[in-house]
């Protein structure tokens, strides 16, 4: 069969003829006459139509842009697995099909698995970093200066420091007061232990125990470190789309939003109220004060829903219930026989 | 001398079909290793396309290995993964990892100009970069801070002096090329690029200031006019700049060549960017088919007599850690 002949030392091309002679190939033509042990030939793997390459030891290499004839006279060098799959029309389809469920599934159970496993090994200080930056976005646009009085604030402050705390919390609490009239009743938790209690929320109820099951609730995503996971799932999925868009910078600045865009799954909000039933038990308390605010939370929500000119503003962002689970479950769980 | 002139263009054979499949079977096992074999995929999409280049019925070869991408990529990720972690601990110290990484970039990209060339080959002659470090420090580092400083005036400048170094460090076997473009025919496309876009702006200001109802049944058409405008201002500069820079380059006593031209290429260009969108990516390896193909068939080489003449240089090893970690930080210097 032809090939060209480059000795790797000048650009000419020699045109000569392969064949073989037991083990051994031939290289003839053109003044050239060379011998080579078939297994020190390394033969270029197989791509689309392009030439394929012997190269021998010395560097020099034949091209071939024959490859039914290199299939012929070497057919030790047939095509491997990969070569198939890289030429065949249903392996082409077949990857564009696995590779829409390899990413749809990573998003569904890698990356909630990765981020809870990082999350419990987050130190302090980042923890801290995370809560800052996430406190300092809300208050830039969507949160405004309680207007409790200090007496108040402080007493609920108290109440909240005297709830003893289950065996293993490990986190450091703060309440801050704040309101947002356009956002509707709501507490939240960042991740670093800080409270964010709104006057919407504390309007709402006489009874102080109401509050502090509300919070107990919000204790218990910080324990379980879920707005951690939840900053960690959106920063992956805010790499991948930046580095799908070529660029990385821009979503450092995005993060602290995607976050809170994000909410906490069924699952996070079932444990943080798993959490709160054993933390009010532990304190002599009923877990049914905690149905009882969510039962007025729900109500609340509803009015607001018939009456969209009422609050200015919906915030979605702290919608309280945009992705916790109907109250009603809920309550069945918390407080058997309220219903 | 001049009668022995001979012009190669270049072609290219690759298929969109045929590379749709061998890039969408190694998206999958990239994917499904977690990233880990995108520098298998990378290999292979480079060979892909160097072997389906051909120069007067010989094609390249590229010879970059895996493991040498692969690590690359590693340091690579590593250092975005300071830069992420640091930036989210303490701003001040991600703003002091980036300038660290600003230091030694003209460094790394020096290892990924050599890295680049010393792995390509045509003829079974390597290519190779010998430019110097300290060179690059200067038009890597210091130019572009002036050009900033500067407010950009310095441009083609810098662009020039970029140009002059990759061109004026690069061999075939043991020829240089050379390179020749001044700095004033850089200022000339640059000038000419962003005088249409002032006069497009003071054309807007003067029928606003106008405030004639008529202006305002205008706008749409305006508005819809000016991203038209845009589009060939990037594709003009996309035309004029490889064809200026090819033209002036040389290769011993060789000359090459680039005849793009504005309308096939924004065309092609714009329906890429339409195909890709709309079908999600898949039409991406498509897309890089019919813009390489457009590119390489006007380019050429103008050969004073034999290609054969040219002989081996020195090899050296080189490492992959400088290629990848600029790609990893989005520094594109496309040679």
């Amino acid at each position: 069969m032809d090939a060209r002949y480059f000795d790797g030392k000048t650009a000419a091309a020699h045109p000569v003829n392969l064949a073989l002679d037991g083990q051994t190939l031939l290289l003839r033509g053109g003044g050239i006459e060379l011998r080579w042990p078939l297994n020190e030939v390394q033969i270029s793997e197989r791509l689309g139509n392009t030439p394929r390459r012997l190269t021998f030891p010395d560097g020099s290499h034949c091209e071939v842009t024959d490859h039914a004839a290199l299939d012929a006279l070497l057919p030790q060098t047939r095509r491997d697995w990969l070569d198939r799959m890289q030429h065949s029309l249903p392996w082409a389809l077949l990857s564009a099909v696995l590779i829409v469920a390899a990413l749809l599934a990573s998003y569904r159970y890698l990356l909630p698995w990765g981020a809870e496993v990082l999350a419990q090994r987050a130190p302090e200080s980042v923890l801290q970093q995370m809560g800052r930056s996430t406190l300092e976005t809300l208050d830039r646009f969507m949160l405004q200066p309680s207007t409790l009085n200090a007496a108040r604030q402080q007493t609920l402050t108290a109440k909240f420091a005297a709830l003893r705390p289950l065996p293993g919390d490990d986190m450091q609490y703060r309440i801050v007061f704040r309101s947002a009239p356009g956002a509707g009743p709501n507490a939240f938790a960042l991740p670093d232990g800080t409270i964010v209690l709104l006057d919407e929320l504390v309007a709402m109820t006489k009874d102080d125990n109401e509050i502090l099951a509300v919070l107990a609730h919000e204790r218990g995503h910080v324990e379980r470190r879920h707005g951690a996971r939840m900053v960690l799932q959106s920063s992956a999925v805010g790499l991948v789309i930046g580095w799908y868009m070529g660029d990385v910078s821009s979503l450092l600045t995005a993060l602290p939003a995607a976050v809170l865009e994000a909410g906490y799954s069924r699952n996070m909000e079932r444990e943080a109220d798993e959490y709160a039933a054993a933390t009010l038990q532990h304190n002599a308390l009923s877990p049914c004060l905690l149905t009882g605010m969510l039962n007025k939370l729900e109500a609340a929500h509803n009015k607001d829903e018939a009456a969209p000119q009422s609050g200015t503003q919906q915030a979605k962002v702290l919608d309280y219930f945009a992705s916790h689970p109907a109250t009603g479950e809920r309550a069945v769980v918390l407080c058997p026989g309220s219903r | 001398m001049q009668d022995q002139q001979q012009e190669h263009t270049f072609e290219f054979t690759a298929d969109g079909w045929e590379y749709f499949r061998i890039w969408i079977v190694n998206l999958l096992l990239t994917v499904v290793t977690l990233g880990i074999y995108s520098a298998w995929a990378k290999v292979r999409r480079l060979q892909y396309f160097y072997r389906n280049t051909r120069l007067a019925d010989a094609s390249f070869e590229y010879h970059g290995t895996p493991m040498a991408i692969l690590k690359g990529r590693l340091i690579g990720a590593g250092l975005l993964l300071v830069y992420i972690v640091a930036g989210k601990l303490n701003p001040l110290l991600g703003i002091a990892i980036a300038l660290l990484i600003s230091l030694a970039m003209p460094w790394l990209i020096v290892r990924s100009l050599r890295f680049k060339l010393h792995n390509s080959s045509y003829r079974g002659l390597r290519f190779a970069f010998t430019g110097s470090d300290r060179d690059a420090y200067r038009v890597f580092l210091l130019f572009p801070i002036l050009t900033v400083l500067t407010l950009y005036l310095l441009t083609p400048f810098t662009h020039q002096r970029i140009k002059q170094y990759q061109h004026n460090n690069s061999k075939f076997g043991d020829t240089l090329f050379n390179f020749d473009a001044s700095v004033g025919s850089f200022y000339g496309i640059y000038l000419k690029a962003v005088s249409v876009m002032i006069l497009l702006g003071i054309l807007a200001a003067i029928l606003a200031s106008t405030g004639q109802p008529a202006v305002l049944l205008l706008l749409p058409f305006l508005l819809t006019l000016l991203p038209v405008a845009m589009l060939f201002i990037f594709a003009y500069l996309a035309v004029s700049l490889p064809n200026l820079i090819w033209n002036s380059t040389g290769l011993g006593e060789h000359t090459l060549y680039s005849r793009m031209n504005v309308r096939p290429y924004l065309w092609i260009a714009f329906t890429n960017l339409l195909g890709v969108v709309f079908t999600l990516g898949l039409f991406i390896p498509f897309a890089e088919v019919r813009m390489t193909r457009y590119k390489l068939e006007h380019m050429g080489l103008l050969a004073q007599g034999d290609l054969a003449e040219f002989v081996a240089g020195q090899e050296q090893q080189i490492s992959a850690t400088g290629e990848e970690t600029a790609d990893m930080f989005d520094v594109d210097i496309s040679l």
